[in-house]
């Protein structure tokens, strides 16, 4: 059992790691991760980085979707954004990578507004169609403005190079994503502790007591909007980095629909779930390959056999944890936490 | 010998490798990868091609492998999404010493190709036949076992420009990658040939009823009509919906719209569809086919059109294996696509009924079928078309 | 335009309202559901495929006639849906809606999964029971799978307006969608309401699954037809059983005159544009309850 946390200080108290088992932990999972790379083969190197990718892209969503409360189905489609611009200035331009990152995220912000002005009226699941209808038309986009898209073939476009140094590989791209992903996470926990986050989560609350606190709403949803694209545009950059080809069809409506499963699964309004959600929604259905490649010396041909058995449990599964845990899994990360906290007393 | 504790500890933990699902391999084996769409939109395939490929490896491992050497297929689930694929290549190729592989998308292709060049050890080939990738400059490690898109329209436009000169055609594609591919170099090909395309109908990826476009169809009344970028849906209905109105258009299809069951199942409303096949059918005993036969000794059921095109891509791969083998070169993806494009008038044992010349990463030969609804098959209309003759 | 030919635009206007009118079929069983439950269920595509499968099995595999066929594949349907109620959307009762629309979407996975499993992934079609002789309505012609969808479309939404009126069943869901409270007090069994909400929701998807079925054929990725009814249902308003019917015909109408005057390409473009558009005007849709908000 765990006592004594009395803080003595405003500042201790709002510090974003409050007590010293979590602030051992977590150097040791930075030093996990730094590590990482020089155990791992290949392909964990990859499913990390697209882990990472994913965790920005939640973290992003979580921002408008579980704190703002403004449900979004574009995120895919925002990351498309964020995919062209790099595209387009790597391959046009050849400007330097971190500038095109931040490019990304800035020109998908913009869209991200934009897309955003609905919100002030519509409401609930009709904003949520309605960012729907902005991700399909921005897929037209991608789809027909072939002088910079190249239409539906897409871009290709060359390995990102800082200072000479080339990114190319899981190996070394792992070290340009996940400083990002960390960034971007540390970032999107501080901001709940400044005025904007704040706002934000008034306005989740009840945005019409929000806006006689004196937020204003337009302002306060659009900013949500344009910090969430922002992440989803990095995120995009990334991605155009790391798989280097864009078509249109990269980023498609399942896939918005999977961020917001990882939102969810995760849990709404928690940073630590918008991490969870992604890691779940990304390593679930290879955790399962895994289980089919077990059972495949007993049963022959089991990667056929047993490959849409795996799209029921993925499902089921996603069913399972929310009726056990509506939260999401950052709520059991929490009653997990809870126990060791309290033992040997009862939760 | 007794058993010790530590010859017991070994043979547990053998038995555990084992169970893990890692088969101890042989480091001569000769392995092929696979990123398999056996789930979503393009199962259909994915599920046809992984039994052609097992197939062709059983036959060639009864026969005593490749100069001795075993045949090994590794293959995965993508649910034919693109960084499910990659993630699957990563995986194979970490653990296996992979020297061909088999790609399931388009997209795919595009995006492994950068890292199949950098590591050079494999040539791959895969379900996609989009024109671009029919460039042995920009992918020179990867090949098709068949016509590429534009390839096949030009075959039916060859075959429409010899039947019935001048011709009036109408294009209709889905609004998708696969669909949008081989339009516009095709139009300009109808062009050459002195064929007129009068309308180009694009349907989206979601539509279900057609009757708008059937109408667009009727006002343009053309003589063929060409689809491209479906499997099934909506041809059925187009062809349903004509044969009502009366329209006297004859409709053709592509590669993967040519299955023989798909179509059986249709019925009545099937009848007189032509398009265009690299391959011959399951049932087809005309000629020697020795490839066929057996194939059919092995499944006496009906196979499906992908299972032959992972049949032949296969064996493909083992050909040019063979041949760099058999020249004494060491096993790379270089040396096996310079082997592959040594492939001169190349006997399939009856798979492609004529035989095969490969100069660059496509096999531009095609043969017209036709179903006939009363035999419930796929009959030959042409003799081979091979492009560019 | 000159010389504008008007015979054409009838014959697409009323391609349109056939196509219309299986959106708003499938936009029905969303409202249903909504209605009572106040659950988004975007599994509503794969209910719809299950319904359509079912039907493949009874026809095609059992070789029953249409008219055994329908009412068993419909049963299927409701059996579904009463299923789905009783074992995922009841436990999450009280739970945020994004919730329960998440567990929808874990279904969906679950349902195509068993598609695949048990009919494999194969595309078929189903057996033709509608017939094929055209229909011409004075000179313009229509595909005669589509007037009878229609048809069936049309009795059945007003069917189901003439319940909402008048049938004691159809009054307490409309009771219950007002005030779940108030409902039970006044002796309504909510319980019971939920799970005959699904259960007609089941059959009207099912019934939408045969039409879009016999129209389009059948796939394990059929399910993506649903995508199309959710803007019928946003147009309409979600919780309206007239807006689903006018939003079908809207946006089928919208669809077919894009689709033939401006290209294929353009369809996705200009239904979604037009969502945009009357959500900027009516954010309830163009039939939806509005919510009146109070501190």
């Amino acid at each position: 059992m765990r006592i004594a946390t009395a803080k003595e200080s405003y500042a201790a108290d709002e510090a974003l790691f409050d007590t010293p088992t979590q602030r051992v932990w977590l150097a040791l999972f930075v030093a996990v991760c730094a590590l990482f790379p020089f155990t791992a083969n290949e392909y964990w190197l990859y499913m990390a980085c697209l882990v990472a990718i994913h965790v920005i892209s939640v973290t992003g969503l979580n921002i408008v979707t579980g704190f703002t409360g403004l449900v979004s189905l574009g995120q895919a489609a925002f990351m498309g954004v964020g995919a062209y611009t790099v595209a387009v200035a790597e391959t046009r331009f050849g400007t330097p990578v971190l500038l095109n990152l931040i490019a990304a995220g800035a020109i998908t912000a913009a869209v991200g507004a934009v897309v955003g002005i609905p919100s002030l009226r519509v409401k609930g699941l009709y904003l949520a169609i309605a960012t729907i209808a902005s991700s399909f038309i921005l897929h037209f986009v991608f789809a027909n403005w072939n002088s910079v898209t190249h239409g539906v073939s897409g871009i290709s476009l060359p390995p990102a190079s800082i200072l000479g140094v080339e990114f190319g590989r899981p190996f070394a791209l792992y070290f340009l994503i996940v400083p990002i992903a960390f960034l971007a996470v540390f970032s999107a926990s501080n901001l709940f502790r400044t005025r904007i986050g704040r706002a934000f989560i008034a306005i989740r609350d009840r945005d019409i007591s929000a806006e006689v606190l004196g937020i204003p709403l337009l302002r306060y949803k659009l900013m949500s909007f344009a910090l969430s694209s922002f992440y989803a545009g990095v995120a995009g950059g990334l991605w155009a980095y790391f798989f280097r080809v864009v078509t249109p069809e990269s980023f498609p409506f399942v896939y918005s629909i999977f961020f917001l499963a990882a939102v969810i699964v995760g849990g709404m309004g928690s940073i630590l779930g918008s991490i969870l959600g992604a890691v779940f929604m990304t390593m679930v259905p290879e955790v399962l390959k895994l289980g089919v490649g077990v059972m495949s010396p007993f049963l022959s041909d089991a990667v056929a056999l047993l490959s849409p058995v795996r799209t029921i449990v993925f499902g089921g599964l996603i069913i399972g944890f929310l009726i056990f845990e509506p939260h999401g899994l950052a709520e059991i990360w929490r009653r997990i936490r809870r126990f060791f906290h309290l033992w040997p007393f009862k939760t | 010998m007794s058993i010790t504790r530590r010859t017991a500890l070994a043979l547990a933990l053998a038995t555990a490798t084992t169970l893990a699902g890692a088969p101890a391999r042989a480091a001569d084996d000769i392995v092929i990868a696979g990123s398999m769409p056996l789930t979503g939109v393009f199962a259909f395939a994915g599920i046809g091609v992984h039994a052609g490929i097992q197939d062709y490896v059983k036959i060639v491992n009864d026969a005593g492998g490749i100069a001795g050497r075993k045949v090994v297929y590794v293959a995965e689930d993508t649910a034919y999404k693109v960084d499910q694929s990659v993630a699957v290549f990563n995986k194979l190729t970490s653990q296996n010493k992979v020297n061909l592989y088999y790609g399931d998308s388009t997209g795919f292709a595009k995006t492994i190709n950068p890292e199949l060049n950098r590591l050079g050890t494999m040539m791959m080939a895969g379900a996609s036949f989009a024109t671009e990738l029919n460039d042995p400059k920009a992918y020179p490690l990867q090949f098709m076992a068949g016509p590429d898109y534009t390839e096949m329209v030009g075959i039916l436009l060859q075959y429409i420009a010899k039947t019935k000169p001048g011709a009036k055609i109408a294009f209709v594609h889905s609004d998708t990658e696969f669909g949008r591919d081989p339009i516009g170099p095709s139009e300009a090909h109808a062009k050459k040939l002195g064929l007129d395309v009068v309308v180009k109908i694009v349907t989206p990826p979601t539509a279900v009823d057609v009757s708008t476009e059937i109408l667009k169809l009727r006002r343009a009344d053309p003589d063929f009509t060409i689809f491209h970028g479906y499997v099934l849906a909506p041809l059925p209905e187009f062809m349903n919906q004509a044969k009502q109105l009366g329209l006297k258009t004859k409709f053709m299809g592509t590669f993967w719209s040519m299955d023989n069951s798909l179509w059986g199942k249709v019925g009545e409303a099937a009848d007189g569809f032509m398009g265009v096949m690299p391959y011959r059918y399951y049932y087809d005993a005309e000629g020697k086919s020795p490839m066929l036969e057996k194939i059919r000794a092995m499944r006496p059921e009906y196979q499906s059109t992908p299972y032959l095109q992972g049949f032949l891509t296969t064996m493909l791969y083992l050909e040019s294996a063979k041949r760099v083998l058999e020249g004494g070169k060491e096993l790379n993806g270089p040396n096996l696509k310079a082997a592959l494009n040594s492939i001169k008038d190349f006997d399939t044992g009856g798979i492609i009924g004529t035989p095969i010349t490969i100069t660059g990463n496509s096999i531009p030969v095609g043969r017209v079928y036709r179903y006939d609804a009363v035999k419930k098959a796929m009959l030959p209309n042409s003799d081979w078309i091979q492009l560019g003759k | 335009m000159i010389d504008f030919d008007w015979l054409f635009f009838l014959e697409v206007s009323l391609a349109g309202l056939g196509s219309g009118a299986l959106l708003a079929l499938t936009g029905l069983s969303f409202v249903l559901i909504y209605k009572a439950t106040r659950a988004v269920n975007l599994a509503i595509g794969e209910m719809l495929m299950i319904g359509a499968y079912a039907f493949f099995s009874f026809s095609a595999g059992l070789g029953l006639p249409w008219w055994a066929a329908v009412p068993a594949a419909l049963a299927c349907g409701g059996l579904l849906g009463a299923v789905i109620e009783r074992a995922v959307i009841r436990p999450m009762l009280g739970e945020s809606a994004i919730s329960v629309l998440m567990v929808t979407i874990g279904l969906g996975s679950v349902l195509i999964g068993a598609v695949e499993l048990l009919w494999g992934a194969d595309p078929a079609q189903l057996p033709d029971f509608m017939g094929t002789s055209p229909v011409f309505l004075g000179p313009a012609y229509v595909s005669r799978k589509i007037v009878i969808g229609f048809a069936v479309a049309a009795t059945v939404i007003t069917l189901f307006i003439l319940a909402f009126r008048f049938w004691r069943g159809g009054v307490a869901l409309r009771a219950t969608a007002t005030d779940q409270g108030a409902a039970y007090s006044c002796g309504i069994d909510v319980p019971v309401v939920f799970s005959m909400a699904w259960v007609f929701a089941g059959v009207a998807a099912a019934g939408a699954g045969i039409l879009v079925g016999a129209v389009g054929g059948i796939s394990p990725a059929m399910g993506i037809f649903g995508l199309s009814a959710l803007v019928v249902v946003i147009v309409g308003g979600l919780d309206s059983v007239v807006g689903a019917l006018i939003g079908g015909v809207l946006v089928g109408l919208i669809e077919a005159w894009t689709g033939t005057y401006l290209g294929g390409e353009f369809k996705t473009l200009i239904t979604f544009g037009l969502l945009i558009a009357v959500l900027m005007v009516r954010p309830y849709g163009l039939f939806g309850t509005v919510e009146i908000e109070r501190l």
